[in-house]
């Protein structure tokens, strides 16, 4: 009788669990500050998402607003201002992509050859630096490099000669996607390469003796040796990331407008029709697709690289 | 194995030049500014500012410093680095060390629980609803308590103590000591490399957060110095305000109307809200690391 053998098993077995827990409920309420924030701070949020669904009315609160069903989500694509501010998201966010992804990777591998072990370190120190300071004051310094009479215009006309006009660079909205990458990278590739370099450490150096003994040279021990071995990291970071398409830097996007330049993303106009103008209905109905949009991609990506490469975040 | 090839000869000297050229682009615009901050600021207008000033000055931290706010957010951030820090740490190595526990009867469940927000966030709209709802507008501990739970930091913590030997905790534990015990007096001196590490994050974190104050704050009592220097960098008005005080107080009124422009101000906050990282840094470089290190292990 295998239902019988099967009961007789997990009955203890329960019982047993049942035993821990109450012999060792301490263990519990060790988890409960970070439960309760967690609940309060993470899911609470979410039971408002009713919020977008309604005709928010501040008096009455989340729950006590009228139904207005799809109305706020149909105001999302009858509203220029946020297709366009999507259709930026995804402008800005597959060229930081595009651009912000592989040079870490080039910089660890390019980091990695460097011999002198002094002066990696120093580069190191160096270039981990920026990730520290805030958005805000990376785009201070920025404001400064541009200015009228900063280096960037010095340096302008001691190329072009004097007679060159100096140049209003963050007033002119060519130069704006441009500069939140140039930003983004300097903030982030020394960091960002860190994970790297820590992946490129654990590969067995036996790998690469065996290679040479084969005649691989330089190059093609990097590709089929290091590349190879940086993969499955390389693969999740990609995956984390491709989840975050349809998001984008507040801070360096709020930061960097100016009356010059209004430039729209989807957290920039949740806060501007959330919080400025206090229509709440459609900015969290935004906000609502925005999440779920950010949940599927991470879930296909994770899909197709464990199709791919095998390695996934779960 | 060491390549002597002619090419890989001059990939290495490419690769030495390439560095030097990012140690440049990544120091040089913080030196610029540190000399512009400290040049005299009609000087400045002259341009050819470069590594450091022409004619050294003050007067720009002296007009900054004579903007009471400035002063009153500095405090409120310090208040919120140690506050936030304390809290966020001791919540999460809490949390940790529950997880770390090989019997823990409902772990998968816990687990699911922390990491489902990871992947699924409601969003600025609801939670500023909420927040209201809570009276955490305006307040601030609006600062400290959403900034506890980090499942991330929890996850480093625990995949950092289970590399420690369990001998150590199952002894104690043959001999009596209960989970407070064994966490105080054998876990918590055991984790002090990833909890320094940790600790640095959420300093840093607290320290330069300022959407925060944008999002849920408008009573200027509780604004924290990263965000007055987003006001002084983004809205023209809060730089003249600040320069309006300067002059208020007197400073250099004798022979020429301004002692500081917009530019050389920003400059001088710039340097301000920053150097406290910058000091730190190169000493606790090493801490900052080591969480990415443990991180990029999978648990």
């Amino acid at each position: 009788m295998t239902g019988g053998v099967v009961r007789k098993i997990t009955k203890p077995a329960l019982r047993d669990n049942l035993v821990w827990a109450r012999r060792n409920y301490g263990i519990y309420v060790m988890l409960l500050p970070a439960g309760a924030a967690c609940f309060v701070f993470s899911y609470l949020p979410m039971a408002g998402l009713v919020v977008a669904f309604k005709d928010y009315n501040l008096f009455k609160g989340p729950f006590g607003s009228p139904w207005n069903g799809m109305a706020n989500i149909q105001r999302i694509f009858t509203m220029p201002g946020i297709v366009q501010s999507i259709w930026n998201t995804l402008r800005v966010s597959v060229l930081t992509l595009l651009v912000g992804f592989p040079a870490p990777i080039i910089f660890a591998l390019m980091l990695n050859e460097l011999d002198i072990r002094w002066y990696k370190r120093v580069v190191q120190t160096i270039s981990y630096m920026p990730y520290f300071l805030s958005w805000i004051s990376v785009i201070g310094i920025v404001m400064n490099l541009y200015s009228v009479y900063g280096p960037i215009n010095d340096l302008r006309l001691l190329l072009l000669g004097p007679d060159a006009k100096r140049v209003l660079f963050l007033s002119n909205p060519a130069f704006f996607i441009p500069n939140v990458l140039i930003l983004t990278v300097w903030k982030g590739l020394g960091w960002d390469s860190i994970i790297y370099i820590a992946a490129i450490t654990s590969i067995d150096p036996q790998l690469y003796e065996a290679a040479a003994m084969d005649g691989a040279g330089k190059l093609r021990q990097t590709w089929h040796i290091t590349l190879t071995g940086i993969l499955p990291t390389t693969m999740i970071l990609l995956i984390l990331r491709l989840g975050g398409l349809f998001g984008s830097n507040f801070e360096l996007i709020y930061g960097l407008r100016n009356p010059f330049v209004n430039f729209e993303v989807i957290s920039t106009i949740v806060f501007k029709m959330g919080i400025q103008q206090a229509d709440f209905g459609l900015a969290s109905a935004v906000g609502f697709m925005q999440g779920l949009v950010a949940l599927a991609l991470t879930f296909g990506s994770n899909k197709l690289s464990k199709m791919v490469s095998g390695a996934g975040v779960w | 194995m060491k390549y002597r090839t002619r090419a890989y000869r001059a990939f290495t000297a490419l690769n030495v030049g390439f560095m030097f050229l990012v140690v440049v682009i990544m120091a040089f615009p913080y030196v610029n500014v540190l000399a512009k901050s400290l040049n005299e600021s009609k000087d400045t207008l002259l341009g050819g500012i470069t590594l450091w000033p022409r004619k050294p000055t003050l007067e720009n931290y002296q007009a900054l410093l004579a903007d009471k706010q400035l002063l009153a957010s500095a405090v409120v951030s310090v208040q919120r680095v140690l506050l936030g820090t304390v809290t966020s740490v001791a919540t999460q190595f809490l949390a940790a060390y529950a997880l770390a526990q090989k019997r823990l009867v409902g772990k998968t469940g816990i687990l699911i629980f922390f990491m489902i927000p990871m992947y699924f966030s409601a969003g600025l709209i609801p939670q500023y609803i909420l927040y209201s709802q809570l009276s955490l507008t305006n307040s601030f501990w609006v600062y400290i308590l959403p900034g506890i739970f980090s499942f991330f930091n929890i996850v480093i913590i625990r995949t950092y103590m289970h590399t420690l030997p369990e001998s150590l905790s199952e002894s104690a534990k043959l001999d009596g000591a209960n989970h407070p015990r064994i966490l105080l007096n054998i876990t918590l001196p055991m984790s002090l490399p990833i909890l320094a590490t940790i600790t640095l994050w959420q300093a840093v974190g607290h320290w330069n957060d300022w959407t925060t104050t944008l999002y849920f704050v408008t009573r200027p009592r509780l604004f924290t110095l990263q965000y007055v220097l987003m006001q002084i960098i983004t809205e023209a008005d809060r730089v003249r305000q600040t320069i309006q005080y300067a002059l208020q107080e007197g400073l250099d009124l004798s022979d020429q109307a301004a002692t500081t422009t917009p530019e050389a101000l920003r400059a001088a906050q710039v340097v301000f809200t920053t150097l406290p990282i910058i000091l730190v840094y190169p000493f606790l470089q090493k801490y900052f690391i080591k969480g990415v290190m443990i991180g990029a292990i999978k648990d």
